[in-house]
């Protein structure tokens, strides 16, 4: 089975976390905005897939923090492994690309948020930069 | 926003998304090392991005809802349980620290990283395949400590 046809399956370090996804996405995005930097320790990477997609086989230790008033941010309240970003009254949910089992086929697509980057890096991969969301209205 | 001191020295400050956790860094922490490894990845949704300093210049201003998670036999994360925010990574046996127990802080955790520069990229063959490092000039260097192109 090639990897372009593997189906994905995730989860936190600790295991308390495991999830199947139906559907594979179209790759990574990065975002750079100051609240991912501070969730994730440094930048964001996350695939984005329809919520209706994803099966659990394990969420015992699975956590929700309301990160603002458009969304609330998942993590292992365990571990501490930062899995999600789920948008208020969106169909999609946003995963954490390295909390995918590898391989998974996938390549990094382009930099989101790059607005709010921090100064002691560079983007040096030469992916489009969007200053703000790089998903389409 | 740097929250400098009357004699205009930077204040190194941090904490989580919350503010369960906050912490003050005595010292001008070390040079950034953006980790690979798969650890730091499944963590962080990406690479781990960390600042070195002696433990003892790491001083917890809040800490209601900080808390550890033993990754491997070797090191402990911690985190914030309320809202998720990866924070710190330290090693259990510190016993052959010949300068004293030392800690490591999320750079993406500190409220102004201005100043800090990247020194290095580590466990480099242990890198996702989703992703380029890039041409960024910083050194490279394997889980052996080897460096490598």
């Amino acid at each position: 089975m090639s990897e372009q046809s593997r189906a994905l399956s995730g989860g936190c370090l600790c295991g308390g976390v495991r999830f199947l996804l139906a559907e594979r996405p179209d790759g990574v995005v990065t975002c750079h905005c100051g609240q991912c930097r501070r969730f994730h320790g440094h930048i964001g990477a996350y695939i984005t897939v329809p919520r209706d997609t994803v099966a659990f086989d394990a969420d015992a230790t699975l956590s929700w923090y309301r990160s603002s008033g458009i969304a609330e941010r998942g993590f292992c309240g365990r571990c501490g492994s930062s899995l999600f970003w789920k948008g208020d009254g969106k169909s999609e949910i946003e995963i954490a690309a390295g909390s995918l089992d590898q391989p998974t086929g996938l390549t990094t697509l382009r930099h989101g948020y790059v607005a709010g980057k921090a100064d002691y890096y560079e983007i040096a991969d030469g992916l489009e930069q969007f200053p703000g969301s790089s998903e389409p209205e | 926003m740097t929250d400098a001191t009357a004699g205009g020295e930077q204040v190194w400050t941090g904490g989580c998304l919350c503010g369960g956790v906050r912490y003050a860094i005595d010292t001008h922490p070390e040079p950034i090392s953006f980790c690979h490894c798969s650890q730091c990845r499944r963590q962080h949704s990406h690479v781990g991005a960390y600042t070195g300093l002696p433990r003892a210049a790491l001083r917890l201003l809040n800490d209601a809802t900080l808390t550890w998670y033993a990754s491997s036999d070797r090191a402990r994360r911690g985190f914030c349980a309320r809202c998720g925010a990866g924070l710190f990574w330290e090693a259990l046996d510190q016993s052959g620290a010949e300068d004293g127990p030392r800690i490591t802080v999320t750079a993406g955790s500190l409220d102004d990283a201005s100043g800090l520069r990247v020194e290095r990229h580590i466990f480099v063959d242990h890198k996702g395949a989703y992703y380029d490092i890039g041409d960024d000039g910083v050194e490279r260097r394997a889980s052996t400590g080897e460096t490598v192109e």
